[in-house]
Parts: C-alpha cells; structure tokens; sequence
C-alpha cells in the first residue's frame, strides 16, 4: 500500500474507564521492577523482620513452644502499640532501601530519553502520570509495610481472641495510617528528585543524601543547642515522632540533661534542662511541607516539552 | 649520516604516545594536567556542583549559628571545653557524614557521572592512555574535594572560636596549641577526600549501581566503634580518628583498640590509595562502555 493512502484510522476497541488509565503505568513497571535481581533480593530480605514478628506472636500463644523452648512468657516482649511501632520503625527503614533502589529510574528514564511526549500524546493526565509512577512505589511499599503488618494483627487476634481484638483495634487503623503517610512521603521524594537530576543513579545517592546528612545533622543541633528541636530538620527523626503520635505512644518530654553554668554566686551550678521533643503538629507540618514541596516540583518538572536556553 | 632536527621531531610522537622513555612520562604529565583542567571546571562550575557547596556549607552555616546563638552552658565558655565541642562536630558532622557523602558524590561521578552523561566516549577515543584519566580525573576530584572540605573545616573552627571566645581565640590560636590544632583537622579532612575518594572511584568504576556499595561503607564506618581491633584497621576513618588532636570518647558500647600512630596511620592510606588507584587502572584499560540503562 503506498504511503499515502495509510490514513488515520481511530481506535475501534472498548476505550479504557478513564479512572483506570493510570494502572497501565504500574502494570508495565513492575514487570521491570523485578527483573532486578538486587531488587527482587532486597524484597525479599524486607520479610525476614515480619517473619521474627509472627514467631515471637506465635510464642506468645502456644504453650508448648514457650515449655520446649524453657522461656519466661514474662520474658517475652508484650504484643502492643509499642510492639507494632518498632514494627513500623524497622519495616520503614527497610522501606526506604527498597525506594532508593526503586523508584529512581521510573521518572528519570522517561525525561532523560525524552519519552514523556509519548506518554502525554495520549489520553494520560499529567497527574494521572505522576499517579501511575506512585502506584507503582505504593504497591512495592504496601507489601513490605502495612500488609504484613496487618497480618500480624489479626494473626495476634485470632490468637488472643475478640476481647484483644476490642481493646486494640485503633492499632490496624495505627498500621494503615502510619505505612500510608510514609510511603507517599517516600514517594512524592523519591518521584521528585527523580524529576529533578534526571539520572538513577545520581538520583539515588541524592536520596541518600536527603535522609542521611540532615539526621546527622539534626544530631548535632540536638546536642549543641541541648534541644530536641533539631529534629524537625531530619525526616526520618519527624516520621518517628508521627508514628509515635499514631500509636499513642508520643511524649514530648524525651529526658533531661545536666548542664553546668558557672556565675557569680555558685563556680559550678548543676541544673538539668529537660529536653522536649517538637510538638506533634510541628511533625505533621514538616511532612506536609515536604510533601507540598514535592508536588510543586514534580508539577513543574513533569511537562511534555521544555523550553532549553 | 646524521639525522636532521626534523626527522627526530617527527619521531617524537611516536615515542609519547607510546609512553617510553622520558618523553612518554612529559606528555602524560600534560594529558593529566589538560584532564585536570577540564574536569576542574566540571567539579566547580557543574550543574552536580551546587550540592557540594550545599554539603560544604553545612557545618559553616551550623556554627555560625552556634556563635550568633550561644547556649547557656559552660562548654561554650571555656576553651579546653570548646575544641571538644568542635572534635565533636568535625567527628560526628564534618568527617563522618559530610566528607563522607560529598566524596561519594564527586568521585562516583567522575566516571559514572561521565556514563550518565554518555560523554565517557570523547575521552576514550581521544590518544590518552586510560591510567591518565584515571589520573587526571582522580585529582581532580582530589583538588575539588579538597580545596571545599578543608575550607569548610578551618572556617567552622575559626567562626566557632572566634565568635564565642574572640579574646581567647586569639592567643590560641597565635600562640598556643590552636594552630596546630586547626592545621591537623586540615590535613585530616585532607586525608579523608584522599582515602575517601579512592575508594568511591572504584566503586564508581566497579558498580553500576554504586549506591549499594556506598551504603554498605556507610554502614561499616559508622559501625566502627562496634568492630574488634583486627576489623577496625579495614576502614579509612580508623585510622582518621587516631589523627584528630582531640580523641573522643566513642560511647560505652565502643570495642577499645589503640589508635595508628601517626607515622603509619598516614603511610597506609597513601599505601592503600596508591593500590587502589592502581587497580582503577588496571580495570579501565579493559572497560567497554554500554550506556544501555543508564
């Protein structure tokens, strides 16, 4: 056929609801995501903490294992908000390793091979784009955070019975909330500064970067300034405050230290200074600004052309 | 028959580019000073170059703070109190994370950054030996480091002391222990971006997804207080943290080891720089570029 008689011709197929177009991103993605075999091997090491978690409910309960094994049931740590945080602190540190391997090229690649016109020449949003890339963190994040970490509630309550069950049901809804705030933190970041360097790698260590200079700087005002406010300069510091906001389990009052001051009446006075942790709408605040900081760029990054000078 | 000036000019390149003799030695020194330039442009004036600045300023802008903002403590009132305040920034801040990272910035990139770019091909199809880049990219990510480190490291304590101590500054710094003091946090920090920086390059040579690599050396210096005496030597801020001129204490879980004396502490990490970039030689010649994936 000569090439001139090859005329547009619409799409005849059943057209895709417009609510799930975006879904189309996440299932080509991760596909890709577990061809990796340091991915699919850092998934995996994810589910050794949640296994330890289910062992030590499973202890808690059976009797025999707790008589084979000769330990205290005393001994054995209690199954609370307590329990499911430290549950949250370690699955969401895992988290974050599993976001910096991930998430990186899903947007990077798209801008450096100037694919992103591809994307946007059809009936895909902007924000249903960024949408479908955070499908794709959210899923791999789900897995590893608030589904095991369900898991083990009700495992623990079908264990202890409906009374537990009753007096701790706010921490299902603990889990949830905790897991959702942190993996869309994670990934409006990681999406983010992806937009932003355009290079995995690079974006990568930039990621690192954002999580690790800040905490170790957040160490030292803390120490100097004999203040806990210094805090609110590291993330992963504020996302530990939330949680434990979550669980019920925030206090601000963290310990005190003693100082020494010398003036004109005593050479050496000893006073303690308590040191109080920022308030819980300080936490939410600086997660929320991260997160809007991240939409603004992601919204000014995200675009099917660029205008280069 | 005697051979004209011509002809021996002629047979010159032959011999440089070959790298035999003397002449081969003189042209590899202006190829690495040549890569030296262009990449010291790169490492100052590059778009990656703002988060170096951002890292570098850091510890500055955190003591500045500190002298504008004094707490009521006697730490920052006495002199023998305050360096020990400073031995723990320049330990906790200053070494252990922004030196840290900011070499693992500048030295990775020096040739993934190059994959990245997809411009690693211009130098491996210019007539240089693949040992002067390794070179020439090497120190220039050394001088870079450096030259931003070892300024960030003398300002902080000359801001921390000046601004909360200024007459007692002055004298110890003019004439007591303070310049002494100040010169060996310099030559620390330089040690540092020198053992540092050897090790990222090969990393950066070795791995194509270098951020493991790097999280894992993150990991073991700063799991180093924990390690016994036989493991702590395989770590480069060992053997930085037996030159600080103020040691201090690593908390009550820390395995005590005696720290490298001085006269080999400093050997050793030029020993181990000279092997690794040795190695980083050896693997370049062999290296074939795939920019698929980047």
């Amino acid at each position: 056929m000569a090439v001139y008689e090859q005329l547009y011709g619409a799409y005849e197929g059943v057209p895709q609801s417009a609510l799930s177009r975006f879904l189309v991103i996440p299932r080509y993605a991760l596909r890709d995501i577990f061809k990796s075999k340091l991915v699919t091997g850092m998934f995996l090491v994810c589910f050794v903490y949640p296994l330890i978690a289910a062992i030590l409910v499973y202890l808690r309960h059976n009797v025999n294992a707790v008589a084979i094994l000769q330990i205290d049931i005393l001994e054995l740590i209690p199954i609370d908000g307590s329990f499911f945080r430290t549950f949250m602190q370690i699955q969401g540190a895992f988290a974050f390793l599993l976001t910096v391997l991930v998430a990186p090229p899903l947007i990077s690649r798209d801008l450096s091979n100037n694919a992103l016109p591809l994307y946007l020449s059809r009936p895909l949003s902007r924000t249903e784009y960024v949408l479908g890339k955070g499908t794709v963190i959210a899923a791999v994040l789900s897995l590893v955070t608030w589904i095991p970490g369900l898991l083990i509630f009700f495992f623990q309550a079908s264990l202890a019975g409906t009374g537990w069950l009753w007096r701790n049901y706010w921490i299902a809804g603990s889990i949830f909330l905790a897991s959702a705030v942190w993996i869309v933190l994670l990934a409006l970041i990681a999406l983010a500064i992806s937009a932003v360097v355009r290079w995995r790698v690079v974006a990568s260590g930039a990621m690192l970067g954002i999580f690790f200079v800040p905490g170790a700087m957040a160490e030292i005002i803390n120490n100097l300034f004999l203040t806990r406010y210094g805090s609110l300069v590291s993330l992963w510091a504020t996302m530990n405050n939330v949680w434990a906001g979550l669980f019920f389990l925030f206090d601000r009052n963290s310990g005190s230290v003693q100082g020494t001051v010398t003036n004109p009446i005593y050479d050496k006075q000893l006073f303690n200074i308590i040191l109080l942790e920022p308030p819980l709408w300080a936490a939410w605040a600086v997660v929320a600004a991260a997160g809007l900081i991240c939409v603004w760029i992601l919204s000014r990054r995200v675009r099917a052309y660029e205008v280069i000078k | 028959m005697s051979t004209s000036p011509t002809e021996n000019e002629m047979q010159q390149p032959s011999l440089s580019v070959h790298g035999t003799g003397y002449h081969g030695w003189a042209l590899w020194m202006r190829q690495t000073l040549a890569i030296l330039q262009l990449e010291l442009v790169k490492n100052f004036w590059g778009r990656r170059a703002l988060l170096l600045y951002l890292i570098a300023a850091l510890p500055v802008a955190l003591v500045s703070m500190l002298s504008l903002l004094p707490p009521d403590a006697d730490e920052m009132r006495e002199l023998g109190r305050l360096s020990q305040v400073f031995a723990a920034i320049y330990g906790g801040l200053i070494l252990r994370t922004l030196i840290f990272f900011g070499c693992a910035w500048v030295f990775m990139n020096l040739f993934r950054g190059e994959v990245v770019d997809r411009s690693l091909h211009y130098y491996f199809l210019s007539p240089v030996r693949r040992e002067v880049l390794v070179v020439g990219k090497y120190l220039s990510g050394l001088i870079a480091t450096i030259i931003l480190f070892g300024s960030a490291t003398a300002a902080s304590m000359l801001i921390l002391f000046y601004g909360l101590l200024p007459a007692e500054a002055s004298a110890y710094f003019l004439s007591g222990i303070g310049a002494r003091h100040l010169l060996t946090y310099v030559g620390v920090t330089i040690l540092a971006c020198i053992g540092y920086g050897a090790v990222f390059l090969i990393v950066g040579l070795f791995f194509r997804n270098p951020i493991v690599p790097a999280l894992l050396l993150y990991g073991w210096e700063w799991l180093n207080f924990l390690l016994p005496p036989g493991l702590k030597k395989i770590s480069v801020i060992h053997y930085l943290h037996s030159l600080v001129p103020v040691p201090l204490s690593e908390g009550p879980f820390a395995v005590l080891a005696e720290p490298t004396p001085a006269y080999l502490a400093v050997p050793s990490l030029f020993i181990f720089t000279g092997v690794i970039i040795f190695l980083a030689g050896l693997h370049i010649r062999r290296m074939e570029i795939s920019y698929a994936g980047e």
